[in-house]
């Protein structure tokens, strides 16, 4: 059969945002794929070098567009690091909380992807509609509904505001109250069974060998979570579990992602009953006039995709030398992707692409 | 614990200056030539998760600087047939405490060339295609060293510290004219 080379992306139904695949085709077989990130790359570790410590944030947090709030945070971390900043315990509290909230929304967004690209159109209006539901929350918490630059080196920018703990409850029990109703229509739907088995499998040694994180290495079994391995914010003070399956494939994944959001409901109401009484922030100086000692720090934090690390350099002066970023899309997207694409059906390319949870802006950077 | 991993390291290791500046770092700054063996040597302990490559361009000092930083994907929780009974004394819990290892080397930047580190990490591929790209460093024995984001070619590499990106957007987009000025 004759060999085609078919561009896949980045205007493509199956294929979400700025991304694109060569696929070396055989009838509908793939032989060969070859990731084409790139779209998106705007040298924000470059920009950043020509900026002070805080006119930052507002690049960092649009590194992914989905979930930009785990971008301040490992900023924020990083800057304290090097500058030996102490946060109080109850911002610790706050940014677990806010964190996990930005968790739901980000699977939200996940399941919305994932169930609109097999067609349940239902199920993805429910997840983009409980989606917004908590951006209601960042939106009175913060100002901002998608990028909120909340997290401040010394703790959070302000307090929870008075009655924010009980529209939080109320707005989980409402998401809460719908996961029946998500199980009956997708999560034990048999249509989703039959079109996710299987596909885009790989086995835990490859899932190590080729630096997956996150849902991918969970899904095949590992119980691996940077909250748990080096917990910071207040995730060691509460009780939970990681959870994971065996096999895998796309259906693991999703599953692996839809008990993470429970897990994440119920760590936000523990939280919220540990939460102590105290300051939300810590007065640091002036961060116009921030001078950063000289130094090197590497910090990581679990992203709702993996592992989210950073590579800050500071030579003593107000701008970072050198920004690195770690994001959990780089490895899922390229190496990984490559290799489940192998053998795979033209079909399959955009399952198991969202299956991954692949944000392409989180690649390019 | 990560004292019993530094004694280790330095009774096999010659040239190379460790510290451990917290619990869970350790920063190790080795001869070029090392570093392989010495990835090889952390992937054999345990320390089995390459988070990340990255590199700083030192230009005073002429230098790049490669940073691999090593993690553990079995700090929780391993399995009992993970853990690997050990020869030198180190303890299990040593080999498995977690944390990072900032693994740190220096290249000429006249001259930037390395080897790659794929045969020890398969997933170092795409972070020395990216550093190829944006600073200018040859990965000897990578297969495939092509452009990842970038679509033009650049003179100096542009995550070099000599690339000013101020005056290349000034110079390259002021060319482009204004929609306004075209109709006139």
């Amino acid at each position: 059969m004759r060999e085609l080379e078919l561009y896949f992306g980045p205007q493509h139904l199956g294929m979400v945002g700025n991304f694109s695949i060569t696929l070396k085709v055989e009838g509908d077989r793939i032989i060969e794929a070859a990731a084409n990130p790139g779209y998106l790359h705007r040298g924000f570790e470059k920009l950043m070098e020509l900026r002070t410590w805080i006119q930052n944030f507002p690049l960092v947090c649009r590194i992914n567009v989905v979930e930009p709030d785990p971008m301040e945070m490992i900023y924020a971390m990083a800057v304290e690091k090097l500058a030996n900043l102490e946060v109080p315990e109850r911002a610790h509290y706050i940014r677990s909380i806010y964190l996990e909230l930005s968790r739901v929304s980000s699977h939200l967004f996940g399941l919305w992807a994932y169930s609109n690209m097999l067609g349940f159109d239902t199920v993805a209006q429910w997840a983009m509609y409980h989606r917004d539901l908590v951006l209601d929350l960042f939106e009175e918490l913060t100002g901002g509904r998608v990028y909120h630059i909340y997290i401040w080196p010394g703790g959070v920018r302000r307090d929870f505001p008075d009655g924010f703990k009980d529209r939080i409850v109320n707005t989980l029990h409402t998401i809460g109250g719908c996961v029946p109703d998500y199980d009956a229509a997708f999560f034990n739907n048999r249509l989703f069974y039959e079109r996710s088995k299987g596909i885009g499998q790989i086995s835990q040694e490859d899932a190590k060998r080729l630096g997956g994180v996150g849902q991918v290495l969970r899904a095949t079994g590992v119980k691996h979570d940077i909250r748990k391995a080096e917990s910071y914010a207040a995730y060691n003070s509460i009780d939970w579990d990681i959870h994971t399956r065996e096999d895998g494939d796309a259906y693991s994944r999703i599953w692996v992602i839809r008990n993470e959001m429970i897990e994440s409901v119920h760590m936000i109401f523990k939280l919220l009953d540990a939460m102590p009484e105290g300051d939300a922030y810590k007065k640091v100086q002036n961060p116009f006039k921030w001078k950063i000692p000289k130094g090197e720090a590497y910090v990581k934090i679990e992203s709702s995709r993996g592992e989210l690390g950073l590579y800050m350099v500071s030579n003593g002066g107000d701008k970072p030398y050198r920004v690195n970023f770690r994001t959990p899309s780089y490895t899922h997207g390229l190496t990984i992707l490559e290799k489940m694409l192998r053998n795979a059906s033209i079909a399959d390319v955009g399952n198991i692409m969202i299956s991954l949870y692949v944000v392409a802006p989180e690649i390019d950077r | 614990m990560i004292s019993a991993l530094k004694n280790d390291l330095e009774s096999i290791f010659k040239d190379i200056q460790i510290s451990a500046p917290e619990d869970d770092r350790l920063i190790i700054n080795a001869q070029k030539d090392a570093v392989l063996t010495i990835l090889k040597f952390f992937k054999d302990k345990g320390y089995d998760h390459l988070a990340m490559i990255s590199c700083t361009d030192w230009i005073e000092e002429d230098e790049f600087e490669l940073i691999y930083i090593v993690g553990s994907y079995s700090v929780y929780a391993p399995a009992a047939e993970d853990i690997t009974s050990d020869k030198s004394g180190v303890s299990k819990e040593a080999a498995f405490n977690g944390g990072n290892i900032l693994l740190k080397t220096r290249i000429s930047r006249k001259d930037p060339r390395f080897i790659t580190a794929i045969p020890v990490f398969e997933n170092s591929e795409p972070y020395e295609r990216e550093i190829h790209e944006l600073f200018g460093v040859d990965f000897k024995g990578h297969p495939r060293l092509t452009p990842l984001f970038l679509e033009r070619e650049y003179k100096i590499p542009p995550f070099r510290k000599d690339f000013d990106t101020r005056r290349y957007v000034k110079d390259f987009f002021d060319q482009i004219p204004f929609v306004e000025n075209k109709e006139k």
